[in-house]
């Protein structure tokens, strides 16, 4: 269980976050909604305490993120798994060593168990034989199938993914939201999605939520969403 | 103008304090133990590779140089057999130093900004972190203990090219014999003259290394804000090297004369 409470954020007088407060059940897939610059990121950040908020309080599974040392916060986010927009694969190492990285840091795996699992792992994103490639050697889509891999590759129970969409075509785009909610449901992850891409966000969440200038627009199934009659919203999932 | 100059003030505060907590955090790791060998062999064999041709260039041209010159003044007093001392002290107790410091910053000193810049304006620090590893740790120490361990060995081959770029002068233009010339070199340095060089390196390679992994981590805007933060690392290693060469030299003459 995910809850935001309060939680606002100014930047140098920008407000980006407005006295947020939500909650994400566990096993959901929860998609924030919102224009570029509406501070999706920024609130996934907060959510691992890469950023910490002005005000107000955030917990995943009962933890205050608030309250954990840098030291603290390491071995959560061990429990976390983060894609990057830009998938942040490390450029200087090859797929394969990028996914044995945490591993390497964090488990006693033997190399043939790590080589497995990377194995193993790599068809759960439907790429194959791509160990040997570095990320410049990458299209877009790739770099965010690995970056899917390596997030969920300590066994994660929680995922956060920021716009995994963005920058993909259509196809790519749908084949990697359905891939992040087969993934999600095969691994019981709660699921956290940054987007705005609206058409896959509305056919894979379970609950969406809308955020705009910093606010809580709109939360609630999709269903409900597209019976809503404010106007911000409306203009948004139609 | 009140309010500018106080917002200033606490901007380079807040600036200094930052720039004294990163180098606490690298310290408290290295202090914990926290220090990765296959990364720091692997930082020494980049840095010192990179750096060595063009250390080993500049100290033969400067061992050149001073020799020619040396020629010139030394003979009017008619102690052209001196060259080598002239060469050997100069190089030993002042240039081999400062020279080699200067060109690792060019060289090591803009690669390190480089790369950690880029990272930074990837993500990939940010992903360092959200994997559970301490990116100071992974990514800074290793770099820093690297450069502590580099730049007194270049500057040791640095002050062994220029030597012999004098040499080649003493020899082949001044018609010195060779084993007198290098009889001579080993006299004219003794212990001090050595040390009292060679200590400031040790100073040099934390300034270096503190300047260029702090910048690269503050890097931001993007392929242009890497160009930025590069040259400016590059840049204020030049100037605290010097400013520091300035300040030690002081000191450790007013310690060993
Ligand atoms: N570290 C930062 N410093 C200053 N401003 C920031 C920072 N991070 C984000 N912002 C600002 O916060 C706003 C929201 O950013 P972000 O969360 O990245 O938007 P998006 O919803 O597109 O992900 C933007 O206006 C951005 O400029
Ligand atoms: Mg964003």
């Amino acid at each position: 269980m995910i809850e935001v409470k309060s939680v606002s954020k100014s930047f140098n007088g920008q407000v980006v976050l407005d006295n947020v407060s939500f909650n994400i059940k566990d096993g959901e897939i929860f998609i924030i909604l919102g224009e570029s610059g509406a501070g999706k990121s920024v609130l996934l950040k907060h959510l691992v305490g890469l950023i910490a908020p002005d005000k107000g309080k955030l917990f995943i599974n009962g933890i205050d993120v608030g309250s954990l040392s840098e030291r603290k916060l390491l071995d959560l986010r061990k429990t976390i798994g983060y894609l990057f927009q830009e998938a942040a694969l490390y450029d200087f190492m090859n797929v394969y060593e990028n996914l044995a990285f945490p591993l390497k840091e964090h488990t006693r795996l033997s190399k043939k168990q790590i080589s497995e699992k990377i194995k193993s792992i790599l068809q759960l994103v439907d790429l194959e034989g791509v160990e040997n490639k570095f990320p410049s050697e990458l299209s877009g889509g790739m770099k965010k199938r690995v970056g899917l891999a390596r997030a969920i590759i300590l066994d994660s129970r929680v995922l956060f993914c920021d716009e995994p969409t963005s920058g993909l075509d259509p196809i790519r785009s749908r084949d990697i939201s359905d891939l992040i909610r087969d993934i999600s449901r095969k691994l019981n992850c709660t699921t956290v999605i940054t987007s705005h891409d609206i058409e896959n966000s509305m056919r894979i969440a379970d609950r969406v939520m809308i955020i705009k200038d910093g606010k809580i627009i709109a939360l609630g199934k999709p269903k409900e969403l597209e019976a809503s009659t404010n106007s911000f919203v409306k203009e948004f999932v139609l | 103008m009140l309010k500018f100059l106080t917002n200033y003030i606490f901007g380079v505060l807040a600036n200094l304090g930052e720039v004294i907590n990163f180098i606490l955090e690298v310290l408290g790791n290295v202090l914990r133990g926290k220090i990765r060998l296959a990364e720091i062999l692997k930082q020494i064999y980049e840095q010192g590779l990179q750096s060595v041709g063009i250390v080993i260039l500049v100290s033969l041209a400067s061992g050149i140089v001073l020799a020619l010159q040396g020629v010139v003044v030394l003979s009017r007093f008619g102690a052209k057999e001196y060259i080598s001392s002239l060469v050997a002290l100069s190089l030993v107790r002042e240039l081999s130093p400062v020279f080699t410091a200067l060109v690792f910053s060019g060289k090591a000193g803009a690669r390190i900004t480089a790369e950690l810049g880029s990272m930074s304006v990837n993500d990939q620090v940010l992903a360092t972190r959200t994997l559970g590893v301490n990116p100071i740790e992974y990514l800074v120490v290793p770099r820093m203990i690297g450069c502590f361990l580099v730049l007194p060995i270049l500057t040791v081959i640095s002050e062994v090219a220029g030597i012999f770029g004098g040499y080649l002068i003493g020899v082949y233009e001044a018609n010195i014999s060779g084993v007198f010339y290098i009889n001579q070199t080993f006299k004219a340095i003794r212990f001090v003259d050595f040390y009292s060089g060679f200590s400031k390196v040790f100073f040099f390679s934390i300034i270096i290394s503190w300047v260029c992994c702090f910048q690269g981590f503050k890097t931001k805007g993007g392929s242009l804000g890497v160009g930025k933060y590069t040259t400016q690392a590059v840049a204020l290693s030049y100037i605290w090297v010097l400013v520091a060469n300035a300040i030690l030299t002081k000191i450790i003459l007013s310690i060993w004369g």
